[in-house]
C-alpha cells in the first residue's frame, strides 16, 4: 500500500507526495474507524437488546425505511453535534475543554502502528509494541483532568477510581505483552504476527492455529483481554461510570460534542484492545488455515482468496473480540471497587509473573514446539 | 534551516516553556500538567537523538505513571496555595540571578566553540532496521547486569517503602471479617434468658432491667 | 543542523530553571519535587545527546538507571508528603519545624 499510493502521486515532488500519501493513509484508517465506532454502539444496543429479549433501536433508518434501525448511530451523532456544551460554574475552562481532546488523541494515535495486513501499515516502527503501550497509558490524563476540571464531586470520584484502575491494570497488561515479546523476539507488531505464521507439528499433525500465541501463552491471553476490559472501563469493571453510584463518573458534566469525544475515545479504545488481542494472540491477519492448504485450493477464485491470509481475517477476529466485550456487559454484574483492585494487583500480576517464569524455563530448555 | 532543526526548536521551546510554567504557576495541578508537557517534549527530542527506547519509556513510565501519581497527590491534598506562595515575589530576584549566573557559566563551557559541529560532527544515521531496544537490552543484560539488579532492588525498596509509609488502619472504618462471621456459633449470637412473662409492678428490682 | 552544543545549552537552561525553581518555591514541597525531576531530566538530556554524538550507547544505559532511581525517589517522596500532610495538614516547609533545637 505504501509504495502503491506513493507511485500514483509521482507528479508531485517527493516530500509533498510522501505527505499526501501519508495523509491519505491516515484518512483510510480514520474514516473506517469512526464508522466502526458508530456501528459498535449500534451493535452494542442491538446485541444487548437481543440478549435481554428486547428489540433495541429499530426506528431510525434511511429514506423512510426503518432498516432495523441502522440510521440510529448517525442520528445520535447529529444530536450530540448540535447540543450545547455546558460549562459548569467554577469549572476550569481550559482544562475542561482540553480533557476530551486528551482522551481522544491517544486513542487515535495508537492506530498508527497497527498492521492491517502484510503490506498495510501506516508506520512500521521497530518499537511498535512499546509505542502502543505508551499511547494507551496516556488515555488516563483525559479522565483525570475531566474529573478535576468539572468541579463536581461525582466527576472527581469517578476520575479517581478510573485512574487508579487504569494504572493498576496497565502493569498486568505490560507483563502480558512482555510474554508476547519473549516468544516473538521482536517489538515490531508485523514481526509478532509473522512469528505466529508457522503451524506447529504436534504429535505428527499440523494443527490449525497452533502457531498462534494464545496456545503457549494462554494465561497471558486471558489476563491481557480482561485487563483490556478493565483499561477501557467497561462492564463489569465500569465502577468509574457506576451510574447507580456516582451517576456517570468523570464525564457527568459533559454534554454535546465534548461528551461525544469521550464516547468516541471509549469505543475506539475497545476496538483497539480487540485488534491488539487479535494481533498478539490470535495471529492478526493470518488465516487459521495458513500453510495447511495446497496451492490448488488457494487458486480457486473466491474461496481461495477467502481462505488465504488477509485483512478479512483480522476483521473477523476483531469482531469476535468486540462481541465478547458486549457479551460480558450483558452477562456480568459490576465488580465492587476493592474487588477490582484485588483482582488486578493480587491475581493478575502474580499470574503473569509466574507464567513469564514458566516461559523463561521453556525458552531456556527449548521446549518443542513453541519455545524454539 | 532544515526540517530537523525546526523540530528541535519546536520541542526545545516546549521544554523551556513547560519548565518555566512548572516553577512559576500558582496552581500545583497546572504545574504538574506543564511538567507532563516538558517530559513529552523531551521524549520528542530524544526521538531526534535516535534514543527511541528511552523516549517511549519516558512517556510510558514518567508521563503514564509517575506524573499520574503526582497529579493524584496534588489533587487529593487540600493544599493552601497562598501559604506556600508567601515570599515568592521576594525570592524572584535571587532565583533569577542565580539561574542566570549558572547559565552563563555553563554557556562558557558548552558553547558551539567547544561542542559545535566542527568538533562533534553529526553521526552517520543508523540503518532503518537498527533496533535501539535490542542493543540496549544486550548491554544491560551482559555488561551492566549487576547495576540492573541493583536498580530492581531500589524499585522494590521504593514499593515497600511507599506502601508501608502510607498504609494505615483508620480506627473509624468498619469492615467485614468473613472468617469470624462464618465460624460464629448460634449461642455466641443469641442468648436465651428465662424470665416471667408478666413483670409485676411492685417488684423490688423494678428499674434494673430497663 | 542541530549540533551537540544546542542540546547541551538546552540541558543547561533546563538545569538553571530547575535550580531557580528550587529557590523560588522554597516553601512548597511539591514544586520542590517537580524541580528535582526537571533537574534529573536535564542531566538525562545531556547523557543522551553525548551518547548520540559519540556513538556510544553507554550514555543511554545511564539514563535508564537515572530514570529508575528518579521514579523510586518520586514514589517515596510523594509517600512521605502524603504522610506529612495527613499529620500536620500542611506542606509548607517552614511549618515542619518540630525537631528545631
Amino acid at each position: 500500500m505504501n509504495d502503491l499510493l506513493f507511485d500514483h502521486l509521482g507528479f508531485l515532488p517527493d516530500p509533498a507526495a510522501l505527505t499526501v500519501a501519508t495523509l491519505m493513509k491516515i484518512l483510510l484508517i480514520m474514516i473506517p474507524l469512526m464508522l466502526g465506532v458508530a456501528y459498535v454502539t449500534y451493535a452494542e444496543r442491538k446485541i444487548i437488546g437481543f440478549m435481554q429479549i428486547r428489540k433495541g433501536p429499530n426506528r431510525v433508518g434511511f429514506f423512510g425505511f426503518s432498516l432495523w434501525g441502522l440510521g440510529q448511530p448517525i442520528a445520535d451523532g447529529m444530536k450530540l453535534a448540535f447540543k450545547e456544551i455546558i460549562i459548569p460554574t467554577n469549572a476550569n475552562l481550559y482544562l475542561f475543554l482540553l480533557a476530551p481532546i486528551l482522551a481522544i488523541v491517544p486513542a487515535l494515535a495508537a492506530w498508527a502502528v497497527i498492521p492491517f495486513s502484510d503490506v498495510m501499515v501506516l508506520a512500521d516502527v521497530n518499537a511498535g509494541l512499546l509505542y502502543v503501550l505508551a499511547m494507551t497509558s496516556l488515555g488516563v490524563y483525559g479522565v483525570i483532568i475531566a474529573g478535576w476540571a468539572s468541579n463536581s464531586r461525582y466527576a472527581f470520584l469517578g476520575s479517581m477510581r478510573s485512574a487508579a484502575q487504569i494504572v493498576a491494570y496497565e502493569i498486568a497488561m505490560g507483563f502480558a505483552l512482555v510474554g508476547v515479546l519473549m516468544v516473538a523476539g521482536s517489538l515490531n507488531l508485523r514481526e509478532i504476527i509473522l512469528a505466529q505464521q508457522v503451524p506447529l507439528n504436534l504429535f505428527g499433525f499440523n494443527i490449525i492455529t497452533s502457531g498462534w500465541f494464545y496456545i503457549p501463552l494462554f494465561p497471558l491471553f486471558l489476563v491481557y483481554f480482561i485487563s483490556g476490559i478493565a483499561e477501557t472501563n467497561r462492564a463489569p469493571f465500569d465502577v468509574a461510570e457506576g451510574e447507580s453510584e456516582i451517576v456517570a463518573g468523570f464525564h457527568v458534566e459533559y454534554s454535546g460534542m465534548a461528551f461525544a469525544l469521550f464516547f468516541l475515545a471509549e469505543y475506539a479504545n475497545i476496538i483497539m484492545i480487540a485488534t491488539l488481542t487479535a494481533i498478539m494472540f490470535t495471529g492478526g491477519w493470518l488465516s487459521p488455515f495458513d500453510g495447511l492448504l495446497n496451492t490448488e485450493i488457494l487458486s480457486v477464485p473466491v474461496l481461495g482468496a477467502l481462505l488465504d491470509s488477509g485483512i478479512h481475517w483480522l476483521f473477523l477476529k476483531m469482531v469476535f473480540f468486540i462481541y465478547l466485550f458486549l457479551w460480558f456487559r450483558a452477562t456480568f454484574p459490576r465488580y465492587r471497587y476493592d474487588q477490582i483492585m484485588r483482582l488486578g494487583w493480587k491475581v493478575f500480576i502474580p499470574v503473569t509473573i509466574i507464567w513469564l517464569t514458566v516461559e523463561c524455563a521453556g525458552i531456556l530448555l527449548e521446549i518443542e514446539p513453541w519455545f524454539v | 534551516m532544515t526540517f530537523q532543526y525546526g523540530l528541535f526548536m519546536f520541542f526545545a521551546a516546549l521544554v523551556v516553556y513547560g519548565a518555566v510554567c512548572v516553577i512559576t504557576l500558582r496552581n500545583p495541578v497546572h504545574a504538574v500538567l506543564h511538567l507532563v508537557l516538558t517530559f513529552f517534549a523531551s521524549a520528542g527530542l530524544w526521538m531526534l537523538l535516535e534514543a527511541e527506547f528511552l523516549a517511549i519509556i519516558l512517556v510510558l513510565v514518567y508521563v503514564g505513571a509517575v506524573m499520574v501519581l503526582f497529579l493524584f497527590v496534588v489533587m487529593m491534598l487540600d493544599i493552601n496555595v497562598s501559604e506556600t506562595r508567601e515570599g515568592f515575589v521576594s525570592y524572584v530576584p535571587v532565583g533569577f540571578l542565580i539561574g542566570l549566573v549558572l547559565l552563563l557559566q555553563i554557556r562558557i563551557v558548552v558553547g558551539s566553540e567547544f561542542f559545535g559541529l566542527d568538533q562533534y560532527p553529526l553521526p552517520v544515521p543508523r540503518p532503518a532496521d537498527y533496533s535501539n531496544t535490542a542493543e540496549l537490552g544486550y548491554l544491560i543484560y551482559t555488561v551492566y547486569v549487576y547495576p540492573f539488579e541493583i536498580a530492581a532492588v531500589i524499585l522494590l525498596v521504593a514499593i515497600i517503602a511507599a506502601i508501608s509509609l502510607t498504609m494505615r488502619r483508620r480506627p473509624e472504618s468498619r469492615k467485614q471479617m468473613p472468617d469470624k462471621q462464618v465460624k460464629v456459633k448460634a449461642d455466641e449470637r443469641l442468648k436465651l434468658i428465662k424470665m416471667d412473662a408478666v413483670v409485676s409492678v411492685d417488684k423490688k428490682d423494678q428499674g434494673d432491667d430497663v | 543542523m542541530v549540533a551537540l552544543s544546542d542540546y547541551l545549552i538546552l540541558g543547561a537552561i533546563l538545569f538553571c530553571l530547575s535550580i531557580a525553581g528550587i529557590f523560588l518555591n522554597r516553601k512548597n514541597i511539591i514544586v520542590l519535587l517537580m524541580s528535582l525531576e526537571l533537574l534529573l531530566l536535564s542531566a538525562n538530556m545531556n547523557f543522551i545527546a553525548f551518547s548520540h554524538f559519540l556513538g556510544d550507547i553507554t550514555g543511554q544505559i545511564f539514563v535508564f538507571f537515572i530514570l529508575t532511581v528518579a521514579a523510586a525517589e518520586a514514589a517515596i517522596g510523594l509517600a512521605i508528603l502524603v504522610v506529612l500532610f495527613r499529620n500536620k495538614r500542611t506542606i509548607n516547609v517552614e511549618q515542619i519545624d518540630t525537631m528545631r533545637g
